[in-house]
């Protein structure tokens, strides 16, 4: 009707949305560089080259399995599956390459594979048998950590067999000095991770659904479908970081895995993700697992006990989110 | 829904079949003693050769056992039950290494009021014991400081990953360590001393930050397996292999090919095969009315590349 | 009778753009039974929550027992004796009925131990007085929910209330079951209690009520004795001839094609034995009271919910719709009457929400087509006339009408053939309400089979060809062109199945 007496009001309402966004990822950017600060005052060789190659290797295993995660999040699930499934495909992919022979391009399929397929059962577990997703995947991680018990036969697999495997994660990039094949191949799944989630169907209704399930399904959105896929998809990156651990490792541990999607999960809500879905962003993933190995690796440097290190990450975890509260009602 | 049903009762008649088709040993050797075996965990390879060695003096002495530990080694609650659990069965002897003595030693008191046989070992029992078999660990981290003192020539700045704060023989492998040292290589500084819950990953982790905080550091010291091969790729991921010298604890294959290239200095090795062979040996003795000695040492040794292939070692190192 | 326990005079109410209450008189007598009838959005529950401290008045007095009394919290009205069971009953199911009745008062032994023998007995004697069988020591949740309002009632009775409003009491019961209430509430009257009683059923007022009031728009209309009405003459006074409704020009095209026909469709109780039929370019209305089972069916047509039997024939092609997605497939949009909770993602913006139903047309391989879903985004903002500052807002910051349009916009993207608009305009404001009329007429006109489902009398008459009215489930009424008004229309909507015999007690 009358746009030109609106359009004011509506364009101070424009900004304040789009600076909502903005300020999300630079509250925690903020976090982030303070914190390296901090570190860096007190401990110049923080920020030495070796020292950041470390950090960033230490954040892929977590990144990986937050970043899977996080999808389910956006949808307000959970899977807190991810660490003993990512074990488990670790173990498979093992037992794959020593036991039937595989080669090793195909193993690391089949490792993919497994992941995924877990993912797909937790999916089928909350949408068919209508499960909450806290049991479906609980069950999902009693089920694989007994499972790459059981297959292993309590012992490491050692990838011994297949030389080059420990190359994978911890070969040095292009030849580059320390700067390990295992940071290249996050930074190459992140970006991919980022275009799954903004650019694709799936990052849409995994949104959708996280906003509101009940319109998604009544707009004619295959729902359950579209969540088997996405815990496929949360699958198939604890498939990644079993890649990764296992080649780091230059095995599978089948007694590991346990406590890593809570890590996982906690990257993602440092990161801004709403536990309740619906909104967040793959970036913000991203920079809080960086701040958990960050910190951690900080705390170490400084020499400060093991158990105070636990206690101050929880505080961080806490403080992450009362600011995004904050923000989030300021706004 | 009835197509729900039949799927149900499908699952539930595979698994129950999946169950019945283990090997049912439990029940065919009913007239033999049955003694129980609880581990402090079960998952680690160290628990499966003291069950490899308590299967065998089982064989030999013709006894039926059990052998069950937590899946974690921190879960005292599951332990509890496990024990419970066994004592229910009427056992003539438990042999158990408690994760906390003392939330079992009212349990245990009551099953000795029934005459039922106690022994301890690795981590022990406590005073209910009438038997404990383990290795000494401070003995063995002695034995472990001695040599790295060996290889520094007196001389150098080492830094400890260990895997717990709370176990008690965790504990004693720094603590001997460090008195080691300390009484008698005045010119050896322990600059740092982190823990990385025995996860590889996080001892990895954590190896690379002592590093980063004390460039200068000659040696590390481990008291595990999962904290020795998480600082062994530590290490590698540094490329401060050799250069930082690797002393290790325990055995696996990943640590097994660490010495025997060099790269892992040399680690102790305890003798769980044997621990767990002379733990049923006790129980059986007891139950037989002979005497036992109340502390069977059940030995450690330090092994590197020298030596690792000699008679008395190959046996102890397990994958 | 003759002593009045309470009188509301002059009572004024208003919400933000809508005066609820104007003026409104209600008095009650000592031992009587009261009925308060009126259409949906009469103002009857605004009153009594203002009775009840739920709402406070703009203005105007309430007297009780000849004293003028201020009631500012529902704490105020328990202390003068009024207690309210709603409709949804507010028990605890977990929790025994003498634990329910005593929830916040326990009694308790040496202060600290909760006397549950006590609270039994006292549960027992309050049930034994109403003559009823309830072990107050059963869970709440395993009673029939005729039983759940007996429990309510006790709980009014412990507290001692003199007035008790009911809301709907009998909406869910069976026949035998209402017979129980009907006595249950003769005997709080004889003992000089006093009840107000809502309903919709007015055949029922004849047997509960002494004196009925009517209420309309907001405004007190007349109190009469039931023993001298007429049923009709309350009706009339519900519906209001005098108010000047527009009325939909009747439909012409009576040979266009089909667009859906629904026969002999049964899901669940409130869908029995459903048939009807919609032409192309035609709005069909579905009126009747709330509750009487057209969400029901739509929502049966849409998402297949509680289907049992029936066809569905689109343009005489017969579908099978399971979910959602195969009724929009077959070309039909659904446009719920709760729009936040059923029809759109509000924390997503404009463009996210109009392309939700048509992500297929709008991407390649599961990659989105921003550029081909923000033009047609931009189109359907143009056409629908839909006011926000960037079609990147955030949807929960538009207003009621433009988050209906952007609804509708979403099905429109999707060339929907068949539409169906559950409550289309409510929550919205009185110009945007014309505005989605205008909308729905050019729908029709551009040859969409269109259905209404409206609770407003007015909004049938205004935009709808041919109304449906539906009571309990059933169809009971086809209303066309000149026969459509509203004292037709509600006689139908309370035409209840006279078969099973409930107006013979």
């Amino acid at each position: 009707m009358i746009k030109g007496s609106i359009s004011p009001k509506m364009n101070n309402k424009m900004n304040k949305s789009l600076r909502r966004d903005i300020s999300h990822i630079a509250i925690i950017l903020g976090i982030f560089v303070l914190m390296i600060l901090f570190f860096f005052i007190l401990k110049p060789n923080y920020l030495s080259y070796d020292n950041i190659m470390t950090i960033l290797l230490a954040t892929c295993v977590n990144g990986l399995l937050a970043l899977g995660v996080s999808f389910v999040i956006f949808t307000g699930g959970i899977d807190i599956s991810v660490g003993c499934v990512m074990t488990f495909s670790s173990v498979m992919s093992g037992i794959a390459l020593t036991k039937w022979g595989f080669s090793l391009p195909l193993t690391i399929v089949f490792g993919f594979l497994v992941g995924a397929f877990c993912g797909a059962v937790n999916g089928f577990g909350v949408t068919k048998m209508f499960l909450p997703p806290f049991i479906a995947t609980m069950a999902m991680q009693m089920i694989t950590k007994g499972l790459s018990l059981v297959v292993s036969g309590i012992k490491p697999v050692y990838f011994t067999s297949a030389p080059g495997y420990q190359n994978i994660a911890t070969g040095n990039f292009l030849g580059i000095q320390g700067f390990y094949n295992a940071i290249i191949i996050l930074i190459v799944i992140a970006v991919i991770a980022y275009i799954i989630f903004s650019k694709t169907l799936i990052g849409r209704f995994a949104l959708a659904i996280g906003s509101n399930e009940e319109a998604t399904r009544l707009s004619g959105v295959k729902v359950d479908n579209w969540k088997i896929a996405i815990y496929s998809l949360c699958g198939l990156f604890a498939g990644f970081g079993g890649l990764i651990m296992s080649s780091r490792l230059n095995s599978a541990q089948p007694q590991l895995g346990a406590g890593y999607e809570l890590e996982a999960i906690a990257a993602a809500v440092i990161g801004g993700n709403s536990l309740n879905g619906g909104e967040g962003s793959i970036v913000g993933t991203i920079i809080g697992a960086l701040i958990i190995s960050s910190l951690t690796n900080g705390l170490r440097i400084m020499s400060v006990s093991t158990e105070l290190q636990s206690a101050i990450v929880g505080v961080v975890l806490a403080l992450a989110v009362y600011f995004d509260k904050m923000r989030r009602k300021n706004a | 829904m009835k197509k729900r049903l039949l799927v149900f009762a499908l699952v539930i008649s595979v698994m129950a079949l999946a169950i019945g088709c283990q090997p049912a040993s439990k029940d065919t050797q009913d007239d033999k003693p049955y003694i129980a075996m609880i581990a402090l965990g079960y998952g680690h390879q160290f628990w499966q050769a003291v069950r490899q060695g308590a299967e065998e003096a089982a064989k030999d002495y013709n006894v039926r056992i059990t052998f069950e530990g937590p899946e974690e080694e921190t879960m005292v609650d599951k332990q509890v039950d496990m024990l419970k659990t066994a004592l229910a069965n009427n056992p003539a002897a438990v042999a158990l290494a408690a994760i906390d003595v003392e939330s079992v030693t009212g349990i245990l008191k009551d099953a000795k009021a029934k005459g039922i046989r106690i022994v301890g070992f690795d981590s022990g029992t406590g005073e209910e014991a009438e038997a404990h078999c383990s290795t000494d660990n401070l003995q063995a981290a002695a034995l472990a400081a001695e040599n790295a003192a060996r290889i520094l020539n007196g001389k150098g700045k080492i830094g400890i990953v260990g895997h717990s704060q709370t176990v008690i023989d965790a504990v004693q492998r720094v603590d001997g360590f460090v008195e080691k040292i300390e009484k008698e290589y005045p010119d050896i500084e322990i600059v740092d001393i982190q823990y990385g819950d025995g996860d590889h990953l996080k001892s990895a982790e954590v190896t690379k930050g002592m590093l980063q905080a004390h460039p200068d550091i000659d040696l590390i010291y481990t008291s595990n397996e999962g904290a020795c091969v998480g600082a062994y790729n530590g290490l590698k991921e540094a490329g401060k292999i050799k250069e930082v010298l690797l002393v290790g604890f325990d055995s696996s294959a990943a640590m097994k090919e660490g010495v025997r290239s060099g790269e892992i200095v040399g680690a102790i090795t305890q003798d769980p095969v044997g621990m767990g062979y002379k733990t049923v040996e006790a129980a059986v003795k007891l139950l037989n009315g002979e005497k036992v000695d109340s502390f069977i040492d059940t030995g450690c040794y330090w092994y590197d590349a020298s030596n690792m292939d000699e008679d008395h070692i190959k046996p102890l190192l397990y994958d | 009778m003759g002593n009045k326990v309470i009188e509301m005079k002059g009572i004024n109410k208003s919400f933000p753009g809508v005066k609820a209450l104007d003026d409104v008189y209600f008095d009650l007598n000592a031992g009587e039974v009261h009925a308060l009838v009126g259409e949906n959005g009469a103002g009857k529950s605004t009153l009594m929550k203002i009775l009840t401290g739920i709402y406070s008045m703009d203005s105007g007095s309430i007297m009780i027992n000849n004293n003028k009394v201020n009631i500012d919290t529902v704490r105020d009205a328990q202390k003068l004796g009024i207690v309210m069971i709603h409709q949804e009953l507010n028990l605890m199911n977990h929790l025994t009925v003498a634990e329910n009745i005593f929830i916040g008062r326990e009694k308790k032994r040496m202060r600290i131990f909760l006397d549950s023998r006590e609270q039994n007995e006292k549960s027992s004697e309050i049930f034994a007085k109403l003559n009823l069988d309830i072990n107050p020591n059963i869970r709440v949740g395993d009673l029939t929910v005729a039983k759940q309002q007996m429990v309510e009632i006790a709980k009014a009775l412990s507290y001692d209330s003199k007035i008790l409003i009911m809301d709907e009491p009998t909406a869910s019961l069976t026949d035998s079951e209402i017979e129980d209430l009907f006595r249950v509430v003769k005997t709080l009257r004889d003992e000089g209690r006093s009840i107000i009683y809502i309903s919709h059923r007015l055949e029922e007022l004849k047997i509960i009520s002494d004196r009925i009031t009517v209420m309309r728009d907001g405004r007190y209309i007349n109190t009469v004795n039931t023993q001298e009405a007429d049923i009709d003459d309350v009706i009339r006074m519900m519906v209001g001839r005098e108010i000047f409704a527009v009325k939909q020009e009747p439909f012409t095209k009576e040979n266009a094609p089909v667009a859906l026909k629904v026969e002999n469709l049964n899901a669940g109780r409130m869908v029995q034995n459903v048939s009807f039929y919609v032409r192309q370019g035609e709005i069909l209305g579905f009126a009747g009271l709330v509750g009487a089972g057209r969400t029901e069916v739509a929502r049966a047509i849409f998402a297949g919910e509680n289907y049992e039997s029936g066809d569905v024939y689109i343009y005489g092609k017969k579908v099978k719709i399971k979910n959602p997605s195969d009724a929009v497939k077959a070309g039909i949009a659904y446009l719920s009457e709760d729009r936040r909770r059923f029809g759109l993602a509000l924390g997503m913006n404009v463009d996210e929400n109009i392309s939700m139903a048509n992500m297929k047309e709008f991407s390649t391989l599961s990659f989105i087509n921003f550029t081909k879903s923000l033009k047609n985004s931009q189109k359907q903002k143009e056409a629908l006339d839909i006011k926000t500052p960037s079609l990147k807002q955030k949807v929960k910051f538009l207003s009621g009408g433009n988050q209906q349009k952007l609804v509708l916009a979403k099905w429109l993207s999707r060339d929907s053939n068949i539409i169906i608009f559950d409550e289309p305009t409510r929550g919205i404001d009185v110009g945007a309400k014309s505005e989605i009329y205008k909308l729905l007429n050019d729908l029709a006109e551009q040859g969409k089979a269109i259905i209404v489902i409206s609770s407003e009398l007015p909004e049938i008459i205004r935009i709808c060809n041919r109304v449906l009215v539906m009571c309990e489930g059933r169809i009971t009424g086809e209303l066309m062109g000149e026969e459509i008004d509203q004292n037709k229309i509600m006689q139908y909507a309370i035409k209840r199945n006279i078969s099973n015999g409930r107006l013979t007690s």
